[in-house]
């Protein structure tokens, strides 16, 4: 595990949760000003393989880093039941609608193994993003490359290349 | 600034070995151009020209005739301590010339039939070109040299640019002067092909085939071309009798004259090989 | 253009063939000179007809001919009067608008030090070129194309070429070292001319193929020719074409001979060759120079002067400090070989030989060009039937189905094996071609690599491969030899591997899995990954845990879609390593699986940092007879099947991903 970044953050609490960040693409190598405020917005939880984590038209409250573990993003399909659109792999992010109006998930979120997952307070972020122009500037970034890369993939999977 | 203002004029000398003075006669021939030479150069030694001698110090020395004396091998050594750029100039020099084909032969015994007191006249038992004995910089070929090569090796050495002296086969000046391959039309044995150019095809120019006098350019196939003559029809002797001109000693001709026979003075059917063929130590 | 004062007052404007009978020949010279024309044409000097000036009939070559063969050209007494029988002598036309000497430039320095430079501008004389064969048009047209038709031309010999009115004169004495039917450049003229004229007995029939050459045709006045002259004319033509055969055979004569870089040939040339510069001068489209300078004693006013120079010699390759490219005279044999012959036409489009014979006859020691293509790179050889069978055919055994297991509910893995003693698993080739009567054939990767046969995994799909899939333990089908270029294994030896396969596109790469875990210390980190639609269509799951339980190779699966029931990924393929943490500079990649699939995965791959020659693809197309005869699978310069289907990107180019090619 990375060192933590000792000057900054005040707590043990707050320098295992840089450290955690800093072990997912998604958090690492954030600037230390900006680590230290979203570990403040943080939360961090286990849940069994099965447990509900989020569901598609509810509100978003946080967004979830997965830390371990496997977690499924699933929509229902009348006649067809739930499909899984996409798995989200340790250091990527679910529930990033919490960021978009009106805040509520696009999808069911379903751990499919037992899942660690650091958690980030919704309506603080967007306040904390709002007031501070350069968390925003850092964060931002990741959160459009996880998107880009997952309006990618989706594209590809729509064209079904292994249909024929 | 320009740079004849500020350099001194280079001192240049012309030294004499074996040979017949026909090359220092090129730098006369080149009279107008002469003048103006001698305006930015000090000749300092030039023993066709003026009986005055002068010694070194020489930026450049121009050496013309082979190493035939033991005078001539002592000379060449303090020459070469002396230059600082030392050009071997025609075919005697860079080759060992026309004299160079006792190397074939007997040497006492030519001696003996040649002269009434022989033991008067001392000489090496080979004459050899100059390079034979110490580094040389630099050469212009031919028998005698061309005076369009030697200006351009003045012009050159005056404004510092490398002489635009090409290593090719006279071919090459034959074809851009159109022409026409004697060889090929008429049948003529030419050396051009293996001999370097500088003369400006001359001898081709006038349905002749090249005899070579200005020596072997670079990698002369000189045995395929020998190859060449016999299947034209010259007996293998005559074949290598061709190359044993002004340059014959020159090693690619000299291998093909071992390899066919035709050394100088030796009836054909006997092909002994030069007396030395390494670089000697010295007559004796 | 003089042309258009005249033809304006030209009735009808002939478009046939008229005849100048022998007699007024003097008046065509005479009207070519008009104008300040300089006439240039054939005339005997040296003992060989030449190109110089031509004032009257007198000054042509009446009744002279030459006899040429390799090495050898002997003026000839025809006994008659024609003027232009002979083939080309040893002077070309590229003398005339490419000269062999030319100044280029001046530049000045004055006492001060100032420097300037200006280029010089030649008065260039009006000509007109009368005598030039069909090979000669063609020299000349890739002389335009070698100086006129890249970014920067050579403004002189535009000049010269502008001011050069070109009469030609059809062949009809091939000499004895010719070969332009070989090069596909004569002996008819096809274009170029101003003035075409064909030499009967008693005079010339005349054509023009210019606005120019029709005006100076009109002025001369002429009577249509008559069938019979006309007829005597292409009855010559056919005859002189017939005399000279067809000595090379051009076809893939390029990729023929550049594969004969390190042909023992090249140094028993040497043995003869003289590295002379005849062929190079005399050739009518060698176009090298170099350029000198030269000056006065003080180096004030100096010239740049350009001259003909050639391959052939030393210093044409030489470079600073004693260095040489092409040292030997083999090396610089092959150079001019290959390039006149093969990397000609990659620069610019055509060969760089017309087939004029000049480089054999003029050659001292007689050097055939025809002869040394026809053993440095001979054709094809028409063998007997049961030769080529033995050796080309791609022979159909008989094979055994010994297995069938089901992958998927559409895919299944027959195991085949034929009891012919050989062991399969040496041959190489990445897959075979299946046949079975009355179905036809398909081709089919291979999945495994056995001693006795081997796996194939077959999906059905259309007619065939539902037939293949189809068949049970028992059945007898047809396979083909190993075909096609395989996945190049050996050289991801010391390397890192990623192998990724998407859905039918990973049994090709599973042997390639079998080959690393066979020499397993042979290679650094594996990564394999299979990605496929549903968790239902994911192949050799079995295979895959065992693999993946090793520990020595990372593997990742992942499917497009899934329900509730699958707890592996979900995502396209290249999420399985878009975020992974190994080093892509040190890895070799394989990449198989459906065309936008492979583009999507070489661009994450290359934003890893494999480079275009370290990513290897094995590309699909419709592949019929498997061995690069029946045109199916073209694909730009290649045939998948035999030139593939395994390529590196690098290989392929712009072809990857070109849109309709």
């Amino acid at each position: 595990m990375p060192e933590t970044e000792g000057s900054t953050a005040r707590t043990e609490h707050d320098a295992e949760f840089v450290a955690l960040l800093n072990a997912t693409w998604f958090g690492a190598n954030l600037p230390p000003e900006a680590q230290v405020r979203l570990v403040g917005l943080a939360r961090r939880y286990q849940a069994p393989a099965g447990t509900t984590l989020l569901t598609e038209g509810q509100l978003a409250n946080e967004i979830g880093i997965v830390l371990s573990g496997r977690v499924s993003l699933r929509t229902l399909v009348p006649e067809q039941g739930w499909v899984t659109i996409l798995t989200v792999e340790p250091g990527d992010i679910f529930g990033q609608s919490a960021l978009v109006p009106p805040y509520r998930s696009t999808s069911t979120v379903v751990a499919l193994q037992p899942v660690d997952v650091l958690a980030l307070d919704g309506p603080g972020l967007r306040a904390a993003l709002a007031a501070d122009h350069d968390l925003a500037a850092v964060l931002y970034p990741r959160v459009l490359q996880a998107l880009a890369r997952r309006l990618n993939a989706t594209r590809l999977q729509m064209l079904d290349l292994f249909a024929r | 600034m320009v740079r004849a203002t500020s350099t001194p004029r280079p001192r240049l000398g012309v030294v004499k070995l074996a040979s017949c003075d026909g090359c220092q006669l090129m730098l006369l021939n080149l009279e107008d151009a002469l003048l103006s030479v001698a305006e930015r150069i000090d000749i300092v030694e030039f023993p066709e020209a003026t009986s005055h001698r002068s010694s070194g110090p020489y930026d450049v020395v121009l050496v013309e005739g082979a190493v035939s004396t033991p005078e001539q091998l002592e000379t060449i050594h303090a020459v070469r301590r002396e230059a600082k750029v030392l050009v071997t100039i025609g075919a005697c020099a860079t080759a060992g010339g026309i004299q160079a084909m006792r190397n074939w032969a007997n040497h006492d015994a030519f001696r003996a039939a040649v002269y009434a007191h022989p033991e008067y006249v001392e000489s090496l038992a080979t004459a050899q070109p100059v390079s034979d004995y110490v580094k040389v910089d630099g050469e212009l070929r031919g028998c005698p040299i061309n005076g369009d090569q030697l200006l351009e090796f003045v012009t050159a050495l005056l404004t510092g640019r490398r002489a635009n002296l090409p290593d090719e086969a006279v071919c090459a000046a034959c074809k851009r002067a159109g022409r026409v391959c004697v060889m090929v039309s008429q049948g003529i044995p030419c050396l051009g092909p293996v001999t370097m150019t500088g003369c400006g095809a001359l001898c081709p120019g006038f349905d002749r085939g090249c005899y070579g006098c200005f020596g072997p350019r670079e990698q002369a196939n000189a045995a395929s071309l020998g190859r060449q003559f016999v299947a034209m029809g010259e007996a293998p002797a005559e074949a290598g009798r061709l190359f044993a001109g002004f340059t014959g000693y020159a090693p690619p001709f000299r291998d093909v004259i071992t390899e066919f026979g035709g050394a100088p003075g030796v009836p054909a059917g006997h092909a002994p090989s030069p007396a030395s063929t390494g670089t000697p130590s010295g007559g004796k | 253009m003089t042309s258009s004062a005249v033809t304006t007052v030209i009735a009808e404007p002939r478009s046939g063939t008229g005849f100048l009978p022998r007699a007024e020949f003097q008046h065509l010279i005479d009207l070519l000179a008009e104008d300040g024309r300089t006439v240039i044409g054939p005339t005997v000097s040296d003992g060989a007809i030449v190109y110089g000036e031509v004032r009257a009939v007198t000054d042509l070559p009446v009744g002279v001919g030459a006899e040429q063969s390799p090495g050898r050209y002997r003026l000839v007494d025809h006994h008659d009067a024609r003027y232009f029988a002979y083939a080309v002598g040893p002077t070309s036309w590229k003398r005339f608008v490419f000269p062999p000497t030319l100044e280029l430039a001046q530049s000045h320095r004055d006492e001060q030090g100032h420097v300037s430079f200006g280029p010089v501008r030649h008065e260039i004389p009006k000509m007109a070129f009368l005598g030039v064969r069909a090979c000669e048009l063609a020299a000349l047209g890739i002389e335009d194309r070698v100086l006129l038709g890249g970014p920067y031309t050579d403004e002189d010999f535009r000049r010269r070429r502008d001011n050069a009115l070109i009469v030609a004169v059809q062949c009809a004495e091939p000499g004895g070292t010719c070969f332009c039917t070989s090069m596909g450049t004569g002996p008819g003229v096809r274009g170029g001319h101003d003035v075409l004229l064909v030499e009967l007995a008693d005079g010339f029939l005349v054509s023009s193929g210019s606005e120019e050459g029709a005006a100076i045709v009109a002025r001369l006045g002429l009577a249509d020719a008559t069938a019979d002259q006309v007829v005597e004319g292409s009855d010559q033509l056919v005859a002189a074409r017939d005399r000279i055969g067809d000595p090379v055979v051009t076809a893939g004569l390029h990729d023929r001979l550049l594969a004969k870089l390190d042909s023992p040939r090249w140094a028993e040339i040497a043995e003869r060759c003289l590295a002379c510069t005849n062929c190079t001068a005399a050739c009518p489209t060698c176009f090298c120079t170099s350029v000198s300078q030269r000056s006065d004693l003080d180096g004030h006013t100096a010239v740049t002067e350009r001259r003909w120079d050639f391959c052939f010699t030393k210093g044409f390759s030489a470079v600073a400090l004693g260095g040489n490219f092409r040292p030997r005279v083999q090396d610089r044999y092959r150079q001019w070989l290959t390039h006149k012959f093969a990397t000609w036409i990659d620069q610019f489009g055509t060969s760089g030989c017309v087939g004029c014979g000049r480089c054999i006859t003029w050659c001292p020691v007689g050097i055939d060009v025809r002869e040394e293509l026809n053993l440095i790179a001979p054709p094809p050889v028409l063998g007997t039937e049961a030769q080529a069978a033995a050796a080309r055919a791609p022979r159909t055994s008989v094979f055994h189905v010994d297995a069938v297991r089901p992958e998927t509910h559409d895919t299944v893995t027959l195991t085949l094996s034929t009891p012919d003693g050989m062991d399969w698993s040496r041959l190489h080739g990445e897959f075979v071609m299946v046949s079975a009567p009355a179905i036809g054939s398909i081709p089919i990767s291979i999945s495994r690599r056995l001693p006795t046969g081997m796996e194939l995994t077959v999906r059905a799909v259309g007619p065939a491969s539902t037939f293949v899939t189809g068949l049970e333990r028992g059945a007898e089908v047809g396979l083909s030899a190993p075909l096609g270029h395989g996945w190049p294994v050996e050289a991801a030896h010391d390397h890192d591997v990623v192998i990724v396969g998407g859905g039918m596109g990973f049994p090709p790469l599973r042997p390639v899995v079998d080959e690393i875990l066979a020499h397993r210390a042979s290679f650094g980190d594996v990564h394999v990954y299979h990605g496929a639609r549903t968790p239902g269509d994911l192949l050799y799951k079995e295979e895959l845990a065992a693999w993946a339980s090793r520990g020595d190779l990372e593997v990742g699966v992942t499917v497009d879609r899934a329900d509730a029931t699958w707890l592996g990924r979900v995502g396209v393929v290249t999420q399985l390593f878009d975020h992974a943490r190994w080093d892509g500079t040190k890895a070799i990649a394989f990449v198989c699986g459906p065309e936008r699939m492979i583009q999507a995965t070489v661009s994450t791959l290359a934003a890893r940092g494999i480079t275009q020659d370290r990513i290897f693809i094995s590309m699909e197309r419709h592949m019929e007879c498997g061995v690069g005869l029946c045109g199916h699978c073209q694909m730009g310069p290649f045939f998948v099947c035999k030139d593939g289907p395994v390529f590196s990107l690098a290989q392929l180019g712009d072809v990857f991903g070109r849109e309709g090619i």
